[in-house]
């Protein structure tokens, strides 16, 4: 069984910081961090995120689950790993950073985050369908804005999609799935069920 | 060299954004020594965001079933041309090869649709095949249509080589920082390899789908310097990467008021052009949404 994550209203709670070393995947390593500052220094997207990943470390080390948790710096991260590469201490940066956006999420703390929307209707398509339809993520997910903007988000990319679609590289009609959608779906159901009793 | 035979892994892109990837490679991989057979009714890899929407073990049951549908094919070896199936399968099956108990877990998923994974096979990235297994030697001597006098600026990405490249299991067959296998494709295929420095640099990647506002100057300083260079192309292995470049030239020119009309091509499409295949069934020279006339006059 996963622990429960601590919820204590404190500042700083230390129990947070044990927590994710125990639940997050590669939590275990963030021990190792030095605070050089190398894998914020090298990330492209640095500059659009509130802490980065050294900050962040430092903030998770010190138990500050509530700023941990809301930051926007997981979710800016384009999995690009010059970070893991790059980090003198064999810090799996990366995975860390997408392990506290899916911990974020599963405790509701991003449910406005535009990211977390875009993994949602993602994975629905990956799960329900076996493949992702270039089509139907984007657009669910602009719609998930409200239908005000889910127009101005398409119609801003109705160019792309044009262009796209004479290219022959975007199709009409039904979205592409794999033959054994049901076998796949039980697949995926099973894992969940061993992921949440172990 | 005696044929080597591989199973296949298209990916999601090869029938959307990343067609013309796909039937690149397919029309060049057989000529240079490796055949290739689909993994049967493949799944989507989870990408860079199944982690955070799906949870770690079923993303990792994606792969699970790719896995286990490939080793009914039999072969020992995995190929795929996108860098991020290649991230996500070849990361999960080193993860599943060397936990016992994440094995377990994943065949206990598997059992739902009587599949099963128990062996260990091996995934590599096609451009680790062209470097490994055939060969520059190889590339050059088939490239009789040689691509002369054309300039490309050579951008490897992050996923195609970050954080598997050097490693062993990831074939070692370049560095993270200076990759120079793209520059010796351009010059076996008889172009001309531009002075380009970000070659590793980040275009948003799925970031860039979201919010392009935020990752458009990624992709600016990419496009800046490739103009500088005199490049008349820009080859790069990852299909996000390409379509990415491609397809917000339009909003960069509108944000920065440059006029940028640079073509994204995959060096799989050079080769072919450069074997002298169909410029269009083989290279998919059509496909692109910026086309580059002078590539298009050198093909068959
Ligand atoms: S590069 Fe590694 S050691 Fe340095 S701050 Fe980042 S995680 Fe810590
Ligand atoms: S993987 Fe994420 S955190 Fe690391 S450098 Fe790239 S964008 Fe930044």
């Amino acid at each position: 069984m996963t622990a429960p994550i601590p919820t204590s209203k404190r500042k700083y709670d230390l129990n947070f910081a044990r927590w994710v070393r125990d639940n997050v995947a590669g939590g275990d390593k963030m021990n190792m961090c030095m605070q050089c500052g190398t894998c914020s220094g090298s990330c492209p997207i640095g500059t659009e995120m509130e802490d980065g990943p050294r900050k962040l470390f430092m903030m998770i080390r010190a138990g500050m689950k509530e700023e941990v948790l809301s930051s926007n710096s997981m979710w800016e991260c384009t999995s690009c790993y010059r970070c893991v590469v790059r980090c003198p201490r064999g810090v799996p940066v990366t995975y860390l950073m997408q392990g506290l956006a899916a911990l974020a999420a599963k405790e509701g703390y991003a449910p406005k985050v535009e990211n977390n929307y875009f993994s949602k209707f993602f994975w629905m398509s990956a799960s329900k369908l076996g493949k992702t339809d270039e089509r139907l993520v984007p657009t669910a997910y602009y719609f998930s804005f409200g239908f005000v903007e889910g127009i101005k988000r398409s119609l801003a990319n109705l160019k792309i999609a044009l262009n796209m679609f004479k290219a022959g590289r975007m199709h009409i009609g039904m979205p592409h799935k794999i033959r054994d959608t049901k076998g796949l779906q039980a697949i995926l159901a099973k894992a969940r069920e061993i992921e949440d009793r172990s | 060299m005696s044929k080597k035979k591989m199973t296949y892994y298209p990916g999601c892109s090869s029938q959307g954004s990343g067609r013309h990837l796909d039937e690149s490679i397919r029309a060049i991989l057989p000529d240079l020594g490796v055949d290739i057979v689909d993994i049967d009714d493949w799944n989507c890899c989870g990408a860079s965001v199944g982690n955070i929407g799906g949870g770690p073990l079923p993303n990792l049951a994606l792969t699970g079933r790719n896995l286990a549908k490939a080793q009914e094919e039999g072969n020992q070896d995995i190929v795929t041309g996108c860098a991020a199936c290649y991230l996500n399968t070849h990361g999960g099956n080193e993860k599943i090869k060397e936990d016992v108990k994440k094995r377990k877990q994943i065949n206990e998923a598997l059992a739902e649709a009587d599949l099963s994974y128990d062996e260990d096979l091996d995934v590599h990235h096609v451009m680790e095949v062209i470097v490994n297994d055939i060969g520059m030697e190889k590339v050059e001597e088939l490239s009789t249509n040689k691509l002369k006098g054309l300039k490309v600026a050579g951008w490897v990405g992050c996923q195609t080589v970050r954080p598997f490249a050097e490693t062993e299991t990831g074939g070692k067959y370049a560095t993270y920082e200076d990759p120079t296998f793209l520059d010796e494709i351009t010059e076996a295929v008889g172009a001309e390899v531009t002075d380009f420095a970000p070659k590793t640099n980040c275009c948003g990647g799925s970031v860039a789908v979201m919010k392009p506002e935020k990752t458009l100057h990624l992709m600016k300083t990419i496009l800046d310097a490739a103009v500088e260079s005199g490049a008349d192309v820009v080859s790069t292995p990852c299909p996000l990467c390409q379509t990415n470049l491609e397809m917000y030239q339009d909003a960069i020119n509108k944000e920065y008021g440059t006029d940028y009309n640079m073509p994204v091509v995959f060096p799989s499409q050079l080769i072919a052009v450069a074997m002298g295949k169909d410029k269009e069934k083989d290279a998919g020279l059509q496909r692109q949404t910026i086309r580059s006339q002078k590539l298009e006059d050198m093909a068959k």
